[in-house]
């Protein structure tokens, strides 16, 4: 296996709060990995970081063997790398189709643009029915849809997912975590899921990591960390 | 050597006071010997400054609704009023004109109750709109109204003299022809620092706190239990009496009003004396009022090319301090104090809550933010 | 009453293109641009300038007149949209941009749009720019349509032809530009970019390329308005902020940032500034029209600021 995700030793600052103290994680092509914490924990740092929508102060972020820190968000997104922010983030007064082609953007082909497109669709009914309704009006599961099928537009190879479960009805969890499960398996995606939700997550994942503030706590398989008495305590209790 | 936090406020305290004190010998004493030195050609200043003190007033007033978290781009509105109302009591009714000006801050303050009930909920840009259209209908007013004249040239005699109500005893001679500037001058910059003492005796008063959180988080000040509808009408209103006052002195001192005294340029031209001076000091407005007023007034030789001069200056000045004129003190701070000293400065801030939050309020934009946080803290370690 | 809708009509395409462009660089960057109005005399007398260099031509080809006017308008149209674009560019890239950068207030910008309109409102008047003289071009066609005898009024109906060819234009500018909006990728990217700056970068949109574009078109499309005008009545070097204004104020009636509010303003305020000036008439108040229009429009402001379609993008 390669590493697709390289993050070492990453620094990253807020003003003054030190949002990320020296944190080293890494993901292998064709895996799933949760990143668990709680609140504030920095996980969602850890995503800005990669992603290139805050700089780093040290440390160092490969991607497919390509430093990428240091870069534009908007030229590392070429390169394979596609985000869905926390809190959704849909453009809300665009239509759903507009939605979809926006995650298209950094790509030409109309041909191959139309089968991603059909592809999405097809993973994501709901959408096709709601397809020219404005993308604001519609409930908070369908929004995750949405933009989950809007990052499987530019066709990446690894897909980063911040929270994709917040505020959402729990049936409808189940049928996300059911679609990241599948685009990783089916499309060969690597996912970097980020979750409050540990049980989902640890479920959903083939290795995790913990993270509490700033660094990261526990780290191994799922399977054992889903076990080990730490994690259970800390992350799982009262959970659904 | 140790800092302690009151250490530095007490400087401030020193530094300020010595800085009023030197502020007023100037204006009082030293202007006037300056221009005593060769009246023929200097005695025009005297109309120029206390053409600028007024102004700095109404930006004065511009400035407090910038503190309560609104772009006020109509204080014109109220100059112009407020130069009208007295205008209109010394002509019309017979009024001293020391009482006139008086009335007429307390009738724009009272407008501005009625005004401000229901713009004040509006905030940012519509806020500053609807501001800017007010400036425009108040224009409009003044030229259809009868008692205005239509806005064409509306005559004022110089100021009566003021007694002590019910004596002979006169607090204030009467303006003569010739005395007017220079009377006029005393009394403009009495009332700039009277405005700006009170202003900043208002900022760092209980109110001035309460107003300083309204800025930051309205949401946050009404859930803490302040009745933020009514701060807001009482820092507006106080904006307004101010805006009035300055413009009857305005007009009075022109002996001449009309309706292009105060049109939407000036509202303008209010916002961006308090932008050039800078928006986190009292003294802001009066800094930005001198430095862009002056300049312009000494930009007058160039003739064609005064205002293609005037915007480049602006320009550059924006490149320069885009964060006003008094941003040079915090970088000064910043130079002067020593590294070391510094960080306690800072440590301390962090450590009080209502500073920190007003630090990340201030830097909405991520990347400035961070670029200047990785060094301040690499500092610390 | 049929010539009053018309002219409010036809005042309100002009104006719905002026708050177009300011509406776009509002939605993109939040800045108030006080030099939209200066942008627009800047196309309206660059337009007539171009004209007057090159109708000859036209006539020296021994086309009829009416041939050679419009064909060298639209040369000078052209020319104008190309023109103001490139000077909206370069105000971005050289001065919003890096100031925007520099400073910790968004406000800070309405200090540097506003140094902008004074520089225009300099520059534009000097001698060898284009002096201090009001110019306008003479009507492109000759003639005018009428009705003697229409269904609602006793006075005849007349719309000279030029009117109508610039009507037609500006509505033609209005549909080219909401449709390449709606339908074009650099047009969705900003749409995008208005509405999630963030998410926008995420999609790959480069934040710098787009609000520089956004910013040009603003510029062209004021230019291009100017460009229009000036065949129809007589505009200044100076006539710049009162425009500026008046833009501001469709905005806001439409709903700032809204591209179709931007238009509904537009023809509001065109309609409105057609329609009471005629309904006071009878009662000799005609002069208060302004007046009245500017305070209704406040007190709805004050009531209603998000406007008619109170969300940012349509
Ligand atoms: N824009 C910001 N400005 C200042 N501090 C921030 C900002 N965003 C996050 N933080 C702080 O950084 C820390 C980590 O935040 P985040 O990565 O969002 O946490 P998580 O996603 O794990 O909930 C928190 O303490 C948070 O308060
Ligand atoms: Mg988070």
């Amino acid at each position: 296996m390669t590493r697709i995700l390289d993050f070492s030793n990453v620094e990253l600052y807020y003003d003054h709060v030190h949002a990320l103290r020296g944190v080293s994680i890494h993901v292998e092509q064709g895996e799933t990995v949760a990143l668990i914490g709680a609140n504030g924990a920095g996980k969602s740092s850890i995503l800005r970081a990669i992603t290139g929508i805050r700089p780093i102060t040290s440390g160092e972020i490969n991607y497919n063997g390509k430093r990428i820190n240091g870069m534009k968000a908007c030229d590392i997104v070429p390169l394979g790398l596609s985000m869905v922010p926390e809190g959704r983030r849909v453009f809300p007064f665009m239509s759903v189709r507009d939605n979809l082609m926006m995650g298209a953007f950094t790509r030409h082909s109309k041909k191959e643009i139309r089968e991603t497109l059909d592809m999405v669709l097809g993973r994501f009914p709901r959408l096709k029915e709601r397809y020219h309704q404005p993308a604001g009006t519609m409930s908070g599961g369908e929004q995750q849809m949405l933009v989950i099928g809007r990052a499987l537009m530019s066709r990446p190879k690894m897909l980063l997912l911040d929270e994709p479960s917040l505020g959402i009805a729990p049936k409808l969890i189940q049928d996300i975590a059911r679609s990241i499960v599948a685009i990783n398996r089916d499309e060969k995606v690597s996912v970097l899921l980020v979750e409050q939700n540990s049980r989902m997550a640890l479920k959903i994942s083939h290795r995790a990591y913990a993270l509490t503030t700033g660094t990261i706590a526990l780290s191994g398989k799922s399977a054992d960390l889903a076990k080990d008495e730490r994690v259970q305590k800390l992350y799982l209790g009262g959970e659904v | 050597m140790k800092v302690k936090p009151h250490t530095e406020s007490g400087l401030k305290t020193w530094v300020g006071l010595a800085a009023l004190v030197l502020a007023m010998g100037l204006f009082y004493f030293g202007i006037p010997a300056l221009i005593a030195q060769n009246p023929e050609v200097y005695s025009r200043y005297y109309t120029t400054l206390s053409g600028i003190a007024l102004l700095s007033m109404a930006s004065a007033g511009v400035w407090l609704t910038f503190y309560i978290g609104r772009i006020n781009i109509g204080q014109g509105v109220f100059c112009l009023f407020g130069a009208y109302i007295s205008g209109i009591l010394v002509v019309n009714y017979g009024m001293n004109f020391w009482y006139s000006a008086i009335w007429a801050g307390v009738i724009c303050s009272l407008l501005s109750f009625l005004i401000g009930l229901p713009i004040l909920r509006l905030r940012g840009v519509y806020f500053a709109m609807v501001t800017l259209i007010s400036t425009q209908v108040a224009t409009l007013v003044v030229q259809n109204l009868a008692i205005t004249k239509q806005g064409r040239s509306f005559a004022l005699p110089p100021p009566a003299a003021l007694t002590l109500p019910g004596t002979d005893i006169v607090v204030i001679p009467a303006f003569t022809l010739e005395g007017a500037a220079v009377g006029f001058y005393f009394a403009a910059i009495t009332l700039m620092i009277l405005t700006f003492l009170g202003l900043y005796r208002l900022v760092n008063s209980r109110i001035g706190q309460l107003c300083k959180s309204l800025q930051q988080n309205e949401e946050l000040a009404s859930s803490l239990g302040v009745n933020i509808v009514w701060l807001r009408l009482v820092a507006y209103a106080i904006s307004c009496f101010v805006g009035g006052v300055a413009g009857a002195f305005y007009g009075a001192q022109q002996a001449n009003l009309n309706v292009s005294l105060f049109t939407v340029q000036d509202s303008v031209n209010f916002l961006l004396y308090c932008f050039m001076g800078g928006l986190n000091y009292v003294v802001g407005p009066l800094i930005g009022t001198i430095t862009l007023r002056l300049g312009w007034d000494q930009l007058s030789p160039t003739g064609e090319y005064q205002l293609a001069i005037y915007a480049l200056a602006l320009i550059i000045l924006m490149f320069i301090l885009p964060n006003g004129l008094m941003s040079l003190v915090e970088e000064g701070k910043k130079w002067f104090i020593r590294p070391n000293h510094r960080q306690k400065l800072q440590s301390m801030s962090a450590q009080k809550p209502v500073k920190t939050v007003a630090k990340s309020a201030a830097k909405k934009r991520p990347k400035t933010a961070a670029k200047t946080a990785p060094k301040s803290n690499k500092g610390r370690k | 009453m049929e010539q009053v809708i018309a002219n409010g009509l036809f005042t309100g395409a002009q104006y719905a293109l002026i708050a177009l462009g300011l509406t776009l660089i509002f939605g993109l960057m939040n800045v108030l641009n006080f030099a939209h109005g200066q942008m627009f005399v800047l196309g309206a007398l660059f337009a007539y300038t171009i004209f007057n260099h090159i109708v000859e031509l036209g006539w020296f080809l021994g086309m009829t007149p009416w041939l050679a006017n419009i064909l060298t308008f639209m040369v000078a149209l052209v020319a104008t949209l190309v023109f103001l674009a490139f000077v909206g560019a370069l105000f971005e890239r050289f001065l919003f941009r890096t100031v925007i950068k520099r400073s910790s207030r968004d406000e800070s910008t309405m200090l540097l749009a506003a140094a902008t309109a004074f520089l225009l409102d300099a520059l534009l008047p000097m001698k060898h720019v284009f002096g201090e003289l009001s110019h306008s071009l003479p009507a492109l066609i000759e003639g005018s349509f009428s009705i003697e005898q229409p269904w609602f009024s006793d006075t005849p109906f007349y719309m000279p032809y030029s009117k109508v060819f610039i009507g037609g234009l500006a509505l033609f500018l209005i549909a080219g530009f909401m449709a390449f909006m709606q339908y074009t990728k650099p047009g969705r990217a900003m749409r995008a970019l208005a509405q999630d700056k963030i998410a926008a970068q995420l999609m790959g949109v480069h934040v710098d390329r787009f609000t520089m574009l956004g910013f040009a078109l603003g510029a062209m499309l004021a230019g291009g308005i100017g460009a229009l005008i000036v065949t129809i009545t007589n505009i200044g070097p100076t006539a710049g902020s009162s425009f500026s204004i008046k833009a501001f104020i469709m905005v806001m009636i439409g709903g700032a940032g809204v591209v179709g509010g931007a238009i509904a303003g537009g023809f509001v305020l065109g309609m409105m500034e057609s329609i009471v000036p005629t309904l006071l008439a009878p009662y000799d108040l005609a002069n208060l029209s302004d007046l009245i229009i500017f305070a209704a429009l406040m007190i709805f402001l004050s009531f209603r600021p998000q406007g008619l379609m109170g969300k940012p993008w349509g």
